[in-house]
């Protein structure tokens, strides 16, 4: 199959340039060699930027436009759009009237075929070698016509003679003439009553060693190229020459309404595992697309908080997951391109125009893909700038901290006077305690990980057990790009870093 | 009640049941309009649906077995037999056949016994059979839908499948009322009627007020299609013609390749959905807004003050277009708009229209009619449109000169075609069509009054018209509309006042009255009205309807006025 081999061909790592077989393959290899290379992170990010501006077309001035122009205020919601929500409509289903009827139609057809198959898996156990005994065989599973009462072909309705000799199909026992007759090997017989069938399970599973395409011949084969009616078949008159030539003890005689009962039911079998090596593509571009939406949502709101200078989520984090997005996008316009030049290139079985168009649809939403989704992507602030956002952030804070003390001391100020009129004692509100555990918090943001577990001295003091498996925990999520889980256990993590730092000052104080 | 929301429902539902991969959707003419109505294109896409295909196409390709095929066919007798033919020999590996409507257990026995291969593996009614422009408009795309003034069975039989599948889509069961003076209302809402209670299996539904399914007739108002517009959507459907959302441009000298057609949908376009009930001159302002605003962002000084400037504010500045998303392409439009405006003399056209349909000063018109007539720089159709609502309006006037106009016509040497329009619009629309006044001399000056309202007050001298539609809808929501010229079907009534309504024209309804609709929703809320026609007509569609309509009956007026 040349066509199959321009398929496999190039699947180039855009790295080493090594050549693989599949995308699945491709990836493993990424993540086995470069992963962690900084070098060929960088060099994957600047490829994505130079498909980011072949893909949006644009020049550098129109990013700093990009927000604000289009943005046409919506004048009014159209009244329509405040109207309830609403369900689906009436829907009603004839799929059940529909099998029902099918099914009753294909009973017919399948009994028939079963008991062929029977005779057929009868027929084959404990075959004698020997014709004579063979025959005896034969004829004692499927009980032959008597060929006297047969006086032309049923299906050419051509009269016997010398030259035209009368044979017996082996699973039904009619009588017919050469040409209307054809021979199943018994190989094949026999992959058609195997209960595990032609198909071994590396058909569908995409790490398996053989090219996919093979595979798929071989499970499309069976009975379909036998099978054609007599009459347009020189197909047929050439197998049966080279039955003849190699005899008759490899194959059974079998007439042509047998074998085309066999062959629909081998042709259902076949089509469950028929899966061209543009699905696998295709599958494994949709996982990447899907990883990619997932990431990008994760990522937007890590944006979002880093740029309020929240301390919520780590910058490095947000760098990280940014190239792992980038990578993506990259195997994604990678793996599409190979998808929209799929046997193009294959001179013997070109693909036809429909598959051409299937094949360019899905390079073309691809690239919307990329760039609705993924160029949307905005750029971090540089770790200076963080510095800077998280001090503005700090100064908000003091500032509402402070207008809120203020504001609070004028109201104090004037419920003492009231109060100095009516009672004497008086509590401090309990106001000001609201708003302490968010101070805390944020001044708290000095603490790293890294930065205190120096400090602690490893002791199987509970706390810093607890620690240690926090931070385990930590890890795996980041590996998994579980950003919100990392805040929530930093936070975690960092609240018993301060009780036990509270202790330790304690302890110290009072040692 | 949104229909586009009702129509997505069910296409949402069709690509999902499928599973995930990639699929291809088989569809006939009037399915792929509906959901290509809905849908861009990387919309579709991300329903993993990659390939359209018509079921109706002869190809006989190989077909490709890794896809699924979602089959969205209206239930015509050629499309099951096309879909039988396609089963006995299927293309695609697994088959999910949605219906547009009711389908008959008979052709379903059809399909199954063609389904040899096995390869079906659900069949559904999902009732998505109309094309839905806008949530509270819809059209069932059936231009001319009458004979000699009664239905074209065909038409009859689409326009009930096509209401019926509106009420299932949106769950709704209807009371019904219909215009008392139109045969052809009254035969729609028993047509309907028999198909409730034949499928009222699918139409129990918890009301919490039933609504209300109001039939109409254009017959009644032929004065709002026949007016020039100047809303921008109306607008553009009246000079440019709008089909599927979609306008041809590619007459335009000198236009570009990527703007020969336009698609104009407020679903996927920020602009024409904040834009498309603006009247022009407003729309001509937000451009050149949306121009000043980047002029200052970008530091450049170039005075956009008419609609030339915009196009080469457009040309100068190749950023602003690919920043401004759609704006360009408006600025395309609403520049052709303004050329046609100009170059036809539409102001003093329109200008006179509306006097025409609005107040009655015969002496003043009939003189302005005559010099519109005379002057070689209005358009010939539209002085037969001004003759035309000169007709309508003093039909039955004792001095009218309806003839001597059409003598005028004659002699400016316009054609028999629309000279004879004249006196198919007084059949088709004449004031014996539409009203009963055996009885009632007063009727008949009341509803002239209602069809040729004089408004006071209006500042703009080009929309003073309102459609008829408005005043029945008020009454309707009032709970005042007659019960002899609306009568229920049957003899249930309803006591409340009406709070969700659907109102149906038959012979096609106009985007000026799809305006009103839009107005009436938003000044009433808690009242939820939807609009449909056979069609939606412009000027010149409204006048093929005219001539079909009328085409095999005898011209009375013909004679009476030769
Ligand atoms: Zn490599
Ligand atoms: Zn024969
Ligand atoms: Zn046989």
């Amino acid at each position: 199959m040349a066509g199959s081999e321009e398929v496999l061909e190039g699947f180039l790592c855009p790295i080493c340039v090594t050549d693989f077989k599949a995308p699945v393959q491709l990836t493993k290899h990424f993540e086995d060699f470069h992963n962690d290379d900084p070098e060929i992170l960088k060099s994957l990010k600047d490829l994505f930027g130079k498909a980011k501006k072949k893909i949006l077309k644009q020049d550098e001035m129109s990013c700093s436009f990009a927000n604000s122009v289009p943005s046409t205020t919506r004048l009014q919601r159209s009244p329509e759009s405040n109207w309830e929500p609403q369900e689906i409509g009436v829907m009603r289903s004839h799929t059940k009237y529909f099998k029902e009827i099918r099914n009753m139609r294909l009973e017919r057809y399948s009994t028939e075929t079963n008991k062929l198959l029977i005779r057929l898996d009868k027929l084959l156990n404990n075959l004698p070698t020997d014709p004579v005994d063979r025959k005896v065989h034969e004829r004692a599973i499927v009980p032959w016509i008597d060929d006297k009462d047969v006086k032309l072909c049923p299906i050419c309705a051509k009269s016997f003679h010398v030259a035209r000799r009368k044979h017996h199909c082996r699973l039904c026992g009619a009588v017919m003439c050469h040409n209307c007759t054809i021979f199943l090997s018994l190989q094949d017989a026999k992959k058609m009553t195997s209960p595990v069938s032609v198909q071994d399970d590396s058909a569908v599973s995409p790490t398996s060693e053989r090219p996919i395409s093979e595979r798929i011949v071989r499970a499309g084969i069976g009975l379909t190229k036998l099978a054609r009616s007599p009459s347009s078949g020189s197909l047929n008159s050439v197998l049966s020459l080279v039955n003849d030539s190699t005899g008759s003890e490899q194959h059974f005689r079998i007439c042509t309404h047998c074998a085309n009962l066999l062959d629909a039911r081998e042709k259902q079998k076949a089509k469950h595992f028929d899966k061209p090596i543009v699905c696998q593509f295709y599958e494994k571009m949709r996982a990447y697309m899907k990883e990619a939406s997932q990431h990008v949502k994760m990522y937007n709101k890590m944006w979002e908080s880093l740029n309020e200078g929240e301390s919520t989520y780590n910058l490095e984090d947000a760098q990280a997951l940014r190239i792992k997005i980038a990578k993506l996008g990259e195997n994604i316009d990678l793996i599409s391109k190979r998808i929209s030049v799929l046997g193009t290139r294959c001179v013997e079985n070109p693909p036809q125009d429909q598959e051409l168009r299937l094949h360019h649809m899905v390079r073309v939403s691809a690239m919307i893909f990329l760039k609705e989704e993924l160029l949307s992507v905005q750029a971090l602030p540089s770790e200076q700038r963080y510095a800077e956002l998280q001090k503005e952030r700090q100064r908000r804070i003091e500032a509402r901290i402070a207008y809120e003390r203020q504001l609070e001391e004028e109201q104090r100020e004037r419920s003492k006077e009231q109060r100095r009129k009516e009672t004497w004692n008086l509590e401090i509100r309990p106001t000001v305690k609201e708003n302490q555990p968010n101070v805390v918090l944020d001044q708290s943001q000095g603490w790293g990980p890294s930065s205190v577990a120096p400090i602690m001295p490893s002791s199987m003091d509970p706390i810093i057990e607890q620690m240690s498996n926090l931070r385990a925990y930590i890890k795996q999520a980041r590996a998994d790009c579980r950003y919100d889980e990392v805040a929530t256990l930093e936070s975690n993590l960092k609240e018993l870093q301060s009780v036990y730092f509270t202790m330790k000052q304690s302890n110290n104080s009072d040692g | 009640m949104n229909l586009i929301t009702a129509l997505k429902f069910y296409i949402t539902r069709m690509t999902e049941e499928s599973g995930p991969g990639m699929k291809v959707l088989l569809m006939d003419k009037q399915t792929t309009s509906i959901v290509s109505l809905l849908y861009s294109q990387s919309e579709i896409f991300l329903k993993e649906v990659y390939l359209f295909e018509r079921i109706d196409a002869n190809v006989r390709n190989e077909g490709l077995k890794h896809l699924k095929c979602i089959v969205f066919i209206r239930p015509t007798k050629e499309n099951i037999e096309c879909l039988c033919n396609e089963l006995r020999y299927p293309k695609y590996g697994t088959y999910y056949i949605y219906f547009s409507n009711i389908i008959a257990k008979a052709d379903i026995k059809l399909l199954a016994e063609s389904d040899e291969q096995e390869v079906v593996r659900e069949v559904h009614e999902y009732y998505a059979d109309y094309l839905a422009i806008s949530p509270h408009l819809f059209s069932l795309g059936i231009n001319t839908c009458s004979q000699g003034l009664l239905w074209n069975p065909v038409h009859l039989h689409r326009t009930v499948s096509g209401l019926i599948s509106v009420l299932l889509s949106i769950k709704k069961c209807p009371y019904i009322r219909y215009q008392n003076s139109s045969e052809m209302a009254k035969r729609l809402a028993e047509k309907i009627r028999e198909v409730l209670s034949k499928e009222s299996n699918s139409f129990e539904f918890k009301q919490d007020s039933p609504p209300i399914l109001l039939i109409v007739d254009r017959r009644d108002d032929p004065v709002t299609p026949l007016l020039n517009q100047w809303t921008y959507q109306a607008m553009v459907h009246e000079l440019l013609t709008i089909n599927n959302n979609r306008v041809n441009l590619s007459h335009v000298k000198g236009i570009s390749k990527e703007l020969r057609e336009v698609v104009l949908s407020a679903e996927h376009d920020e602009f024409y959905a904040n834009n498309l009930y603006l009247n022009f001159g407003e729309i001509g302002q937000t451009i050149k807004e949306l121009m000043d605003e980047f002029q200052k962002k970008a530091k450049k000084h170039q005075k956009v003050e008419s609609i030339a400037d915009m196009k080469n504010f457009v040309e100068t500045y190749p950023l602003f277009k690919k920043l401004s998303g759609t704006v360009s392409k408006h600025v395309t439009v609403v520049g052709e708009l303004s050329s046609l405006v100009e170059k036809h003399h539409l102001l003093q056209v329109s200008e006179l229209e509306q006097e025409l349909s609005c107040q009655s000063d015969h002496s003043m018109q009939l003189q302005k009619i005559k010099e519109l007539i005379n002057n070689q720089q209005i358009r010939e159709i539209d002085v037969v449109r001004l003759v035309m609502l000169y007709a309508l309006h003093y039909e039955k006037y004792a001095n009218n000169d309806i003839n001597g106009l059409l003598n005028l016509l004659k002699n400016r040497g316009v054609s028999d075609k629309y000279v004879k329009l004249v006196y198919n619009i007084l059949e088709y629309s004449g004031i014996n069509a539409r009203q009963n006044n055996l009885f009632d001399r007063e009727a008949v000056a009341k509803i002239t009054k209602k069809l040729f309202k004089g408004l006071s007050g209006v500042d703009n001298i080009y929309t003073q018209h309102t459609p008829l539609l408005n005043e029945t809808l008020e009454d309707l929501i009032k709970g005042k509309l007659s019960l002899q010229t609306f009568p229920y079907l049957g003899s249930t009534m309803m006591s409340k006042k009406p709070q969700d309504i659907i109102v149906f024209m038959i012979g096609g309804t106009t985007y000026e009255e799809s305006l009103t609709v839009h107005n009436l929703n938003k000044q009433n809320p808690g009242i939820k009205i939807i609009l449909g026609g056979t069609t939606i007509h412009n000027s010149a569609s409204f006048l093929e309807e005219i001539q079909h309509a009328t085409s095999g009956i005898l011209t009375k007026y013909k004679n009476n006025n030769n």
